[in-house]
């Protein structure tokens, strides 16, 4: 009988990880039609977003409490243990990001009726189809388990933080021609910060597919840059400086 | 789909004829071997070389039925593997399910596959359960892709349930379903609109009594037939593209091919005050219907110069790139949202249909274009980007059908 509940237990973690990649897809899809609402103004479409976030957090917790019981009743170990684990950081990271698809729409929402330049939508629709391949490519690697394409992920990060520096300075020749007013700039700056947040959180998942295939941890990078500079990590020392 | 379906229920059908085979195949070795041994071999009066014998033969046929039960089950098999969408055929209480190499392939361990395979899970649950149903997943890509599971029950004798799931990849159908409907709902839109503005305008002229505004309105009525002549000119001309690819082609030096497609749009550039400059166009000859060519180049000039700034620039390049001749437009307009490029090639497809309607094309230019291409045997193809501007590149070869050098140009 053991055998038989051991199946079981690896049923429900290939299911996890499916339904995972599920939630993730959902994202993906989700990406397009947020900056359809954003830049044709596609009101309904807005509204399904907001909502369909709801089902997407309903989703979240039902994995996290799968996983929960997973850690609780089958006492995994290593590579499994390691799985849950990440799945529980991963579920987050893809949940935020839906997060921020959803505050994209109210964003767009809060800008109805004014109209974009070409350059601005021009920026905007490239920071989307980065923010969207590189999600994609996250989901990707946590599928098929690749620990190479995980990493390449930071790398592919920077050309979307080049493009929100670069749609920033967009906005500000757009608010200084007086084509859009402050309000409008404001918001655009803050969406672009959305997107931007997106492909770190793309990196982020990333990160901890490389933690299950072979235990890495963004952390031990900068760790080991603090015993390179040879100071004793004590509690004492690490504690603030008193003033 | 229903094709599918009666495809896949004769070849499962088959299969199940197969196993039915094996099992009376079975069933007629006992019965052979009894009638060769009523009662037990030895024990009985008869002679042990008859009853050899007949045991041999008895295994012979065994041998033959087995042997061709295999080889309908290989075929079966290789059937299932050839057939152009997934198959999984399922039974109750097995966990592995079989699957053709078609669902083998779209069910690894994947994005998509796991998508897909969660939906096969759900369509494998209602097929045991005795109902078919059908769903259809889009996935956002890249690479996008529209799929449609379905399942079905399979009625068998006897206890538990089983059952099939097909996979199909419907992603080229669906995008050409879209241009399809597109195109229709477009057609009617786009001639609509002209007619019924002709129809009020010669109705409000008729109660006209003021010489002013009868000749205003009578200057739109002129213009609104225009309108309509170009779209359906237009029209005819694609009709006449879509009817397949040119026979004769003559070598046309290509500077000759760029000066007659800039005279055409002159008038054009002049209103909006924007230079065309041609810029590097070699001096080769190309192998062409000119006036295909020449007519695509100036539906492409004429672009570009509809939707630039007034008081800006185009500049047209043609050169020798490896076997072609790449002609390139390129303005520094508006520019085309990168999600719309893969579309505007279509018949009457818009990307801002309020703005269109102020430019006064027809809707019809880059489907032209692509349509000379496919008949030279080239491509057309854009890179743009909104806000900074467009470049579209026509591809032609720059060697034609063998018997070309015996046609002397006229």
């Amino acid at each position: 009988m053991p055998e038989e509940l051991r199946k079981g237990f690896h049923h429900e973690l290939e299911d996890v990880q499916i339904d995972i990649v599920r939630l993730g897809q959902s994202v993906i899809d989700a990406i397009p039609r947020a900056t359809n609402v954003l830049l044709d103004s596609d009101m309904e479409g807005a509204d399904i977003l907001i909502q369909g976030d709801d089902e997407l957090d309903a989703r979240s917790i039902d994995l996290e409490e799968r996983c929960y019981r997973l850690l609780a009743l089958q006492q995994p170990m290593a590579g499994d243990l390691r799985g849950i684990v990440a799945a529980l950081r991963i579920v987050g990271e893809i949940e935020r990001s839906a997060d921020l698809l959803a505050n994209i729409c109210k964003g767009a929402r809060r800008m109805h009726g004014h109209t974009l330049d070409p350059k601005v939508r021009g920026v905007i629709s490239r920071m989307a189809e980065q923010a969207q391949h590189l999600f994609s490519r996250a989901i990707d690697c946590y599928a098929e388990g690749d620990a190479a394409l995980a990493a390449a992920l930071d790398d592919m990060d920077d050309l979307l933080d080049r493009l929100q520096v670069e749609l920033i300075q967009v906005i500000f020749e757009s608010h200084e021609a007086g084509r859009i007013d402050l309000q409008v700039a404001v918001q655009l700056a803050v969406i672009a910060r959305f997107y931007e947040r997106i492909g770190d959180h793309a990196v982020n998942i990333g990160n901890r597919v490389r933690y299950i295939i072979n235990g890495w941890m963004p952390e031990h990078v900068g760790a080991a840059k603090f015993h390179a500079r040879g100071v004793k990590a004590d509690a004492d020392r690490l504690a603030l400086p008193q003033p | 789909m229903t094709e599918v379906l009666c495809a896949l229920f004769v070849v499962i059908g088959f299969g199940v004829g197969v196993t039915v085979g094996a099992k009376s195949a079975v069933r007629r070795v006992r019965s052979v071997t009894a009638e060769i041994f009523p009662a037990s071999p030895l024990s009985s009066g008869g002679s042990l070389p008859a009853a050899l014998g007949g045991l041999e033969a008895a295994s012979a046929v065994a041998r033959d039925e087995a042997e061709a039960s295999r080889e309908s089950l290989g075929l079966i098999r290789r059937a299932m593997d050839s057939l152009p969408f997934g198959v999984v055929v399922i039974e109750q209480g097995t966990a592995v399910d079989w699957r053709n190499t078609v669902a083998r392939n779209l069910l690894r361990q994947t994005r998509v596959g796991m998508v897909v395979s969660a939906a096969v899970r759900r369509q494998r649950t209602a097929a045991l359960d005795g109902l078919s149903t059908t769903e259809t997943i889009s996935v956002q890509g890249p690479p996008e892709r529209v799929l449609v599971v379905s399942g079905f029950p399979i009625p068998r004798d006897g206890e538990g349930s089983s059952g099939a799931v097909i996979i199909e990849d419907i992603t080229a159908r669906a995008h050409l379903e879209a241009v399809r409907k597109d195109f229709v709902a477009n057609i009617s839109h786009e001639l609509r609109t002209p007619v019924g503005a002709l129809a009020l305008l010669a109705e409000t002229l008729e109660d006209e009594t003021s010489p002013e505004v009868i000749s205003r309105l009578s200057g739109k009525l002129v213009d609104e037939s225009h309108r309509v002549s170009r779209i359906i000119d237009d029209l005819l001309e694609l009709s006449v593209l879509e009817s397949g690819p040119v026979n004769q082609l003559t070598s046309e030096p290509v500077q000759a091919l760029v000066k007659d497609a800039r005279e055409r749009v002159r008038a054009l550039c002049a209103a909006r005050s924007i230079t065309v400059n041609t810029v590097g166009v070699a001096a080769l000859d190309v192998p062409c219907d000119r006036r295909q060519l020449v007519s695509a180049l100036s539906h492409l000039i004429e672009n570009a110069v509809k939707y630039s700034e007034v008081g800006g620039s185009v500049s047209v390049r043609a050169q020798q790139v490896e076997m072609d001749i790449e002609f390139s437009v390129s303005d520094t307009g508006v520019g085309i949202p990168a999600k719309e490029t893969r579309r505007i090639f279509e018949r009457f497809y818009r990307v801002d249909p309020a703005r269109s309607r102020n430019t006064g094309g027809t809707g019809l230019g880059l489907a032209i274009v692509r349509h000379v291409a496919s008949n030279h045997h080239g491509d057309v193809s854009v890179d743009s980007t909104e806000g900074v501007g467009s470049t579209f590149f026509l591809r032609v070869p720059s060697v034609g059908p063998p018997d070309l050098g015996r046609k002397a140009r006229t």
